[in-house]
Order: structure tokens, then sequence, then C-alpha cells
């Protein structure tokens, strides 16, 4: 019944026209299946997973082509050449990670095959102008922009100190966030780039400390985020706020360490309790599927599948009326309104909103900004306490 | 291949021609091959082929086991990258100097490394690499970083106004990959039949022998890592010029070194073709289980049904266990095919000929492993010497060759 | 102010687990001459196992080593038995490919059987620490410290007191001496390789508490061991003690005055320097 009600839900948000008898698409998708990108890489497969169910139920019947990156540019390559040269395929979604999503850009280019990037954030993809390559989430630069948004509404801040991890994920998000801070007026005064898996960050900590910021900005992804946060209550390094770029931060996994996650901000594409439609429901739905909390990767991959294979199969396969379409069309789902635009100097880019959600008795609730906001922000931190 | 790889024994016709013959295929191949995905798996075979050959100089000849020779490959890439990113200077001549950089890094590096032999060796050459690759990630200035250096375009090439290519499709590449392919295997060729080929080889079976017969073990050592470095570069170059995109983990990771090691040795160390076979092996085995292609030849060929649970769970789980067959495949070859696949045919050759001396040559270690096994910590063993080349007429280990020769 | 105190307790302490990883990597080179490139793998098994064991029986990390040490040990002795000891003579690239191709099977069979999910084992004490004297320490780290310190001792008795601790040492010392002295050579391999894997399991189970484990952790590890060994000098056990404690804090040091970006550098720099100036280790036996 439940089931049912999601699916009307679900219908009623992504037809806006017609859907009668199946309508066949062969869509291809790139991911990082193994290597070392593949904890986040899962999240995307379960995502499209999740489409693929629906665009049937709507009568879509996709012909899903999935294909492993392993995390490398090279084989990601290869993988697009497959798609688009021997299977045809009137539209790819993917990769995940920044690197393979650059090299593949171009080839979409030269091969005309209309490619739409879930959430592989560097800047530089949606920036060369590019009339084949689409990207639905926000880019590297809204994470920090967002967050210092917020920060200099509830207070003053006057000094912040960056700890990123030396990604291209992290150096980015640090760059932004400093060219940001100068402009908002607040000092950094501490930089720090560490490696990724070093099981010991407490001498960073402790001389970050040292230097007393009233904001602490981390670029991490999971595992690190929460490897900083135990070892920053041990230390008792304690800003007016901890603020977290998105990625670990904004796991569930994260939360649940409540003792170390608590107060925490973080800045984020996508939440569960956001007042986006069908946001909740799919939240529900993917954790009786998979066990586990979606990701906002899970989602904007759930997202693009929709949309990329909707759209190919509206025009019916021809990839120059998909491409046309995509440029066009808006949807309103589970990732807010969506739109690609020409602005800023991107090119088919979609100007999504980024959330701010804190962690409030171990759950992530959105803070800011007001208007899709449910919950109000705590600030400052209050401190590590017992 | 295998009896073209005789050639080096004297006038063989035969594999001379069959050598001719595959070099007129493969140039042909642009012409008749419309398939950009056949283009790209080939591009990315050349470059393996000149990693590998480049590798075995060193590795194979001179017995000097770099794991780290990613380095090379990193400066080649990295050099070409940024002199087209902020000088605009194309990949083309970018490349050379990428080269030219990559010799002076190797004469640096080896002049430290060489100091050390056996595992030692290995472990220094890890670490100079990841000196490399945490200093790119770290003089952002140069580098970019980790957001690594992202091409949009390269400048046409022209000659006196008249354009040759724009590198807007693949079949420039294909054939600078060839060409830079055939000249390393060449000049593999060349090395080897020289006087330096057996001052490296007498090198790889003794060094302290060597040096005794007056081989300056040091010098043809960095003579050694300094042509296998300018090839690494050369395909660092291409690579980075090709794919158009790199950062420091992928042209600089412990991952690439180990890449490079493993085309040469799953081919044949220390032979002229072991490389090109490990490179025209290993870039579609791992491309053809990478997309899964058992699955769809199950499913076509009718033995599992598409849609069958068994499908269903082949589908899923197949894509996800490539490098895990990979891994079991590596480790079937070093257990059952210790010189290589191309080692492993010449010996089946070999064994149809001569009576009984085929046996397989694990066993054969096995045996002495009792018996003698006297230089536990400097590389290279006696009886793994013994196995590994008694059918490998061009890269004859026998000390006395170089010493009627040098 | 405190930061270096506080980086030098907190490198000593993060020294020791990964001493017991170099001590791991440093038996085995020591006794097959083989370099382990599954090290880091061998950990991130047991990583596993004291999570698994953690999450479903219920069993402290600090405590389940008891069953971990046992099942690490059997395990690497079947590598060695099946895999390692037929490429025993055969070339070092040989056998260096031979324990990536382990590694890979290891990660990727873990990664197949419980997804590349990353996993975090959390107790009570995860992040529970004691400030002394304006330092903070952090309580798992200390225990797990003396755990480390405990089994080095049991094990310098063991190779030094026991029978088979002899062989072993002999075998690493000269294995055609041992053979003709009537030693197992073989057997002795097994044993090693199987205290080799135990030790890195061990460290994985002591690490787990405050760190987190995915299938790909072992690399991050296993250059750490090569470092670690080196500095201590191939195949010398109290070498690699120093060794470790000694990266550790290098690192934390490093981290804290160079900013962590350039905190790797320092370590391959010190191993650089280390291989050249003494090749054979700070505490390790002239070089042939």
């Amino acid at each position: 019944m439940k089931r049912f009600a999601v699916l009307l839900i679900v219908i009623s948000l992504f037809v806006p026209s017609f859907a009668h008898g199946a309508t066949k698409v062969k869509i291809g998708f790139v991911n990082s299946i193994t290597g070392p990108e593949a904890p986040i890489g899962e999240n995307l497969s379960n995502g499209v997973t999740l489409a693929i169910e629906d665009l049937k139920k709507k009568g879509i019947d996709v012909e899903l082509l999935k294909e492993d990156d392993t995390g490398k540019p090279e084989t990601a390559m290869a993988a697009f050449e497959k798609l688009a040269t021997s299977d045809k395929v009137s539209g790819i979604v993917g990769p995940y990670t920044s690197k393979c999503a650059a090299a593949l850009a171009k080839l979409a280019e030269k091969y005309k095959v209309p490619l739409l990037i879930p959430v592989a954030s560097k800047d530089d993809i949606t920036r060369q102008g590019l009339k084949w390559t689409f990207r639905l989430s926000a880019t590297t630069n809204d994470y920090a922009q967002i967050l210092l948004d917020m920060a200099t509404t509830l207070g003053k801040p006057k000094t912040m100190a960056i700890v990123n991890e030396n990604t291209d994920f992290g150096t980015s998000g640090a760059t932004s966030a400093k060219a940001y801070a100068a402009k908002k007026g607040i000092t950094v005064v501490a930089e720090e780039a560490y490696a990724p898996g070093s099981p010991d960050y407490r001498s960073t900590l402790a001389s970050i400390k040292s230097k007393n910021p009233d904001l602490v900005f981390m670029v991490s992804y999971v595992a690190d985020a929460i490897l900083l946060m135990r070892q920053s209550r041990e230390i008792g390094l304690s800003p007016r706020a901890f603020l977290g770029a998105g990625a670990g931060f904004a796991t569930v996994q994260f939360a649940k360490e409540k003792d170390i996650s608590n107060d925490v901000f973080s800045s984020t594409q996508w939440t569960p309790d956001v007042s986006w439609p069908g946001a909740k429901e799919f939240n529900e739905r993917y954790k009786t599927r998979f066990g586990k909390e979606p990701t906002y990767h899970a989602t904007t991959a759930y997202e693009s599948m929709m949309i990329m294979a909707e759209t190919a199969a509206k025009a019916g396969g021809d990839t120059t009326r998909t491409r046309d379409a995509l440029k066009r069309g808006k949807w309103n789902g589970i990732m807010g309104q969506v739109a690609f635009g020409d602005y800023e100097g991107y090119t088919n880019q979609n100007h999504h909103p980024m959330l701010v959600e804190q962690i409030q008795n171990g759950v992530h609730e959105t803070v800011y900004p007001p208007q899709f906001a449910p919950k109000k922000p705590v600030y400052p931190f209050p401190g590590w306490g017992k | 291949m295998t009896p073209a790889a005789d050639a080096g024994k004297g006038t063989h016709y035969v594999p001379l021609a069959l050598i001719t013959l595959s070099i007129g295929v493969l140039l042909m191949v642009p012409l008749f091959v419309e398939s950009t995905y056949l283009l790209h798996m080939m591009i990315l075979i050349f470059i393996n082929v000149i990693i590998g050959s480049a590798w075995n100089i060193l590795g194979g000849y001179t017995g000097q086991y770099s794991v780290g020779h990613a380095a090379y490959f990193g400066v080649g890439a990295y050099t070409t990258m940024i002199l087209l990113q902020y000088r605009q200077i194309a990949p083309w001549y970018g490349i050379w100097a990428g080269a030219v950089v990559a010799l002076m890094t190797a004469l640096i590096i080896g002049s430290i490394c060489f100091r050390l032999r056996g595992s030692y060796f290995v472990l220094a050459s890890i670490a100079v690499a990841e000196i490399f690759r945490v200093s790119a990630l770290n003089l952002k200035a140069i580098t970019n970083g980790a957001e690594g250096i992202l091409i949009t375009e390269i400048p046409p090439l022209t000659i006196g106004g008249t354009l040759i290519t724009d590198w807007e499709s693949k079949i420039p590449f294909y054939y600078t990959g060839l060409i830079f392919a055939l000249v390393s295997i060449t000049v593999s060729w060349l090395v080897l039949r020289s006087k330096l080929g057996y001052c490296f080889q007498a090198i790889r079976e003794d060094q302290d022998a060597a040096h005794s017969l007056g081989i300056n073990p040091t010098l043809y050592k960095n003579a050694a890592l300094a042509i296998s470095a300018i090839f690494t570069a050369l395909a660092g170059g291409l690579y980075g010029a090709y794919v158009g995109f790199i950062d420091p983990s992928t042209v600089l990771g412990l991952e690439k070194s180990i890449q490079i090691v493993v085309v040469c040795i799953i081919g044949g160390v220390g032979t002229i073709f072991g490389p090109v076979l490990g490179a025209a092996l290993l870039v579609p085995l791992s491309e053809a289980l990478r997309s899964n292609v058992i699955t769809d030849l199950l499913i076509k060929a009718g033995l599992v049904r598409a849609e069958s649970p068994v499908g269903v769970f082949l589908k899923e789980n197949l894509a996800h266990a490539h490098v895990l067959i990979y891994g079991i495949l590596v480790v079937i070859v070093i257990l059952f095919m210790p010189e290589g696949v191309l080692g492993f045919f010449r010996k089946m050759a070999t064994r149809r000929g001569s009576r009984g001396s085929g046996v397989g040559g694990r066993r054969k270690g096995k045996d002495l492993a009792v018996t003698s096994d006297s230089e536990p910590s400097t590389h290279d063993p006696k009886p793994a010497t013994l196995d590994s080349h008694p059918a490998t007429p061009n890269s004859d280990p026998r000390p006395p060759t170089p010493d009627s020769r040098g | 102010m405190a930061i270096f105190e506080q980086a030098l307790v907190s490198g000593i302490l993060i020294g020791g687990v990964y001493a017991l990883i170099g001590i791991g990597l440093t038996i085995i080179f020591g006794v097959m001459r083989v370099i382990n490139f599954a090290h880091g793998d061998l950990l991130m098994v047991g990583m596993y196992l004291t999570y698994y064991i953690f999450t479903i029986l219920h069993i402290d990390p600090f405590l389940s080593i008891a069953i971990t040490i046992p099942l690490m040990f059997l395990f690497g002795a079947f590598l060695q038995k099946f895999f390692i000891n037929r490429v025993l003579n055969a070339l070092p690239q040989n056998q260096i490919l031979l324990t990536i191709g382990l590694g890979l099977i290891m990660s990727n069979t873990v990664m197949l059987a419980f997804t590349s999910d990353y996993k975090i084992l959390t107790t009570k004490y995860s992040s529970s620490s004691v400030t002394i004297l304006g330092i903070s320490i952090s309580s798992p780290l200390v225990i797990s410290f003396a755990i480390t310190v405990a089994i080095s001792l049991a094990l310098t008795w063991f190779l030094r007191e026991t029978n088979t601790g002899q062989a072993i040492r002999a075998t690493a010392q000269d294995r055609e001496a041992a053979t003709l002295m009537g030693i197992n050579v073989k057997r002795m391999s097994i044993i090693a390789f199987g205290l080799g894997s135990a030790l890195a399991g061990t460290a994985g189970a002591l690490i787990a508490p405050t760190y987190y484990i995915f299938p790909q952790v072992g690399s991050i590890f296993t250059l750490k061991a090569f470092v670690i060994t080196v500095l201590g000098g191939l195949g010398s056990v109290s070498g690699a003690m120093i060794g470790g404690v000694l990266i550790g804090v290098a690192e934390s040091v490093g981290g804290a005055y160079l900013g962590s970006g350039w905190k790797e550098v320092i370590t391959f720099v010190l191993f650089l320097l280390v291989l050249l100036l003494k090749p054979s280790g700070l505490r390790g036996k002239s070089q042939t």
C-alpha cells in the first residue's frame, strides 16, 4: 500500500505529459564500482537501481549499461567509448569522481552523446563551454559559500582555520573557502591540507587550537571526518562553529557518532527532511531497500537517471533531441527544481541550491537557508561538555 | 611473435617478414577500423608497450627492479601538461622537454639509489616515487596540486603552414603511440645487441663479477635508467595529452609503478617481445573483465538466460569482481608461468624439441631450494637465474659473453 | 605552548601500532627475503575480523585479539604454504608480484563479501581521553600501546629462548646453513609468515577502535610498513620497534610544524637518508 502511495507521488512528480506503453531506451551509467572510490560509488549505484525501478513503473524500460571506471580517467574513457560507439546509448549518467568526469566531458562533445554528471563537483568541468555535458549538483565553490553565508548571519566570526584533505575536492573546497572568507572579512589563520587515511591528526589539531579560530572549516570524507572530530574532542578544540563541507560530514554514519558530531554544521546537496517533493519517501524507501540511509550521492544519481532516461525516452533515443530537451527542460523532484542554465561562466549547469544541516541529537536537521529548513541552528558551538 | 624474437640470433627471414607484416597491418588499422573504442584500446596498448619496454631495459636486462617508475611517467606527463597549460607550448614539443626533465631526474635519482642493491633498491625506488607524488600534491603553484591539470584543447600541429593534424580524432594519437612503441622496441633490440646490452646483463647476472671484469656498474646502471626514464616519460607525456587530465595519484601513484612492472612480468622479463605481449594481453583482458564480457558471452551462447537469477547475479557481481579475477590471474601466471607468458610458450616449444629438459621451472626451483640458496639478501639467487633463461637466446645469461665482447 | 609535547606523546603512542606492523613485515623479510606487498591487506583482514567479532559477538576489540591472533596466524601460514613457498627461489620481481596479486585478491574478496562501505567501529572509549599536564592522551591509544609492548616482549622472548624461535632466527641468518643443521626451512617460513600476518592482524585490531575500515585501507599501511622496517633495518625486530615509534613521532611533530601536507615527505626523506647513510638500518647488521 505504502509502495503504491510512493509510486503515485513519484508518477505525479515526474510525468508532465504522457506515459503509456513501454518505451525502450538505452542509457549508460559510468561509476566507480571498484577501486578506492568504490565506497562512495556504491551510493550512486543504489540510487540508479531505484531510478530504474521507478522508470519501469512509469512505462520506460531502460536498458542500463553499467560500466566501472575503477576511479581512473583512462578507464572511464574506455567505458565511454564503448557506450558511445559500440552500445550506441542515448545518454550517459556519471561518472562519480571529478577526474573521470573531467576526462569524459570532452568525449561527450566529440561523440555528441549527452552526459549528465550527477555529483562530481569540480568547477571547471562545466566551465569549458561544452554543449553536451550537463551537471545536476552544485559545484565545490558552493559548499564553502553557503556555510560562510550562514555563519556570518548567525554571528560575527573574525578568524577561520581550514582543514582539508589533500584531494581534488578537498583543495578546491579550501581554495574557494579562503577566497570567500576574504570577501566576508574573515581572516584565515591556519590552512592544513592533510593526506587522507592518516590515523593521527592530533598534532595538526593542537596547532590549530593554539591559534584559537572562531570557525573551523573542514573538507573530508566519511572516515576522516569522524577521526578529525574524535581527535578535536580529545585535544579540546572548541571554536564557535565546526563547519564541514559536505562529503564525510553529511553522512549518517557521522551523525550517529553523537558524542563527537553534535552541533557540527555541514553543507550538503540534499537532506531527507528538506521540503523538496518526494525527498522523505525516497529516504524511507532507500532505507528499507539497502539497509542504510541515502547520501546526496545517491539522490543526485537517482534524479540524474530519472531525468536522463525520461528525456531520452521522449526524444525517441535520439541524442541531439535528448540534448536539446535537457537544455530546455525543467524538473521538480527529490533534488528540488532542476534546470540546466548558463550563468557565471558555467554552461549547462543546474543552479542547485545548497543546504546546511546540523547534527542535533544524532540526526541531521536542515537549518539553512530558512526557506527549505524546518529547524533552527544551534550557534555558537556549546563546547564539548560532560 | 615468438619466433620473431629469435631475430637476434641471425638471419631469419620469416620473423623479419612477420614483423614487417604486422607493422604494415598496424599502420593500416585506422584506415579500415571505424570503432574509436578499438582505437582507444590500441592507444592504451601502445602506451603500455612503451612503458613495458622501457622498464624492461632497467628491470629486465640490468636486473634493477624499480617499483618507482611512476616518477618518470609522472615527470613526463606533468612537464608536457604544465608547458601546455601555462606556457601554451604544444605537447608535440613539450613531450621532448618532458623526456629531458625525466633524464635529469633519472640521473639524480640513479646516483642516489644505485648505491643500493636488491630489496633495498626496490624500496628506495618506491620512496623516490612517493616523494615525487607528495611534492606534486603540495607544490600547488606549479602542479595545481590535487586538483590536477585539465586541458581543453591541444594546439594543431602545423609544419610550414600546412596543417598536419588538429588532434581532434584518435588517429593522430594512434600513430604517435604506434611510432613511439616501435621506436621503443627498436631501441630495446639495439640495446640488447650492443655492447651496452651485454654489460647490462653482466651486471644482472653478477654485479661483483662484472665489476671485476672492468664493467663500471654505477655507470651502466645509470645508462640503463636513463634510456628507461626517457621512454617512460614519453609515454607519460603521450598519456597526458591523450587523456587531457592528470593528477598526482593517477600518474605518480604506486599503482602506476606496479602497473608498469606487471606488464613486463606477465609478458616475460628480459625479452624484447615480453612487454609487447604483456601489454597486448593485459590491456584487452582487463577491459574485457571490466566490461563484463564473460557474462555477455554466457548469455549470448545461451548457457545462461539474462533474466534468470544466475544471469542477474552474474551481471551484477561479475562486474564488481573484475579486479579479483585480475588478481587471481596474476597469481596463476606467477605460480605456473614464472617466466611470463612468452617464456611459458617458449618452454613449451623447447619441450617438444628436447627430451625431458623442459620440466616446469617451478618444480626445478623447488628441488634446488633445499640444496642451494647461498645468497639470501642480494637479488637474483642462482637457481632462479639458471631456471629462467635457458630458452631465451637473445638474453644470453652466461657471463663469458660480456667477457669476450667487453 | 604544549604543541610539541602533545605531538610527541601522540606520536609515540601511534608509533606503537606502527611498530607492530613493522615487526610483522621484518620477520617475513628476515626469513624469506620476500618483500610482502600484501602486508597492509593482512592488516585489513585483521580489521574486518575485529569488526565482525565486535558487532556480532560483542567482544571488545582489545579482548578479541585473543581470537584474531590465532586466526590470522593460520591464514598467514596457509598463504605461505600454498603460495609464497612456491616462489622462494624465483626472481624477486615475481615474488613482489605474487604478493601484490594476493593483496588484490584479499581486498577484492572482502569488498565483494562486505561491500566497499566504510565501517566504523565505535566503542565507548573511542574518543575518550585523559588530560595530564595539559596534554591530552587518547585512552584507546594508551591501551593499544601497552598491548604492543607486551606482544613485542613476548615475541622477543619467543625468538630468543624457544627452539622454534632460534630455528627461525637461524633460518633468517643463513638458509643454507640452517638446512644443513637439519632445520626444516619450509616449516620455519610457514611459521614466520604466520607470525607476520598475526602481527599485522593484531595491529589492525588495535587500530580499529580509533580508525576506520574499508577494503582498500591496506595500501596506506603497506607503504608505512616498508619505511618502518627499512628504518630499523630489514630483518631486525628491535629495529622495527624503534622505526615504528620514530615514524610516529616524525609524522606527528612534522604535522605540527611543517603542515600536514608535507609530513609524508618527511617520512620518505628520512627513509632515503637512512637507506643511503646506513642501508642496514638503525639496528641492522651490515648488508651483503
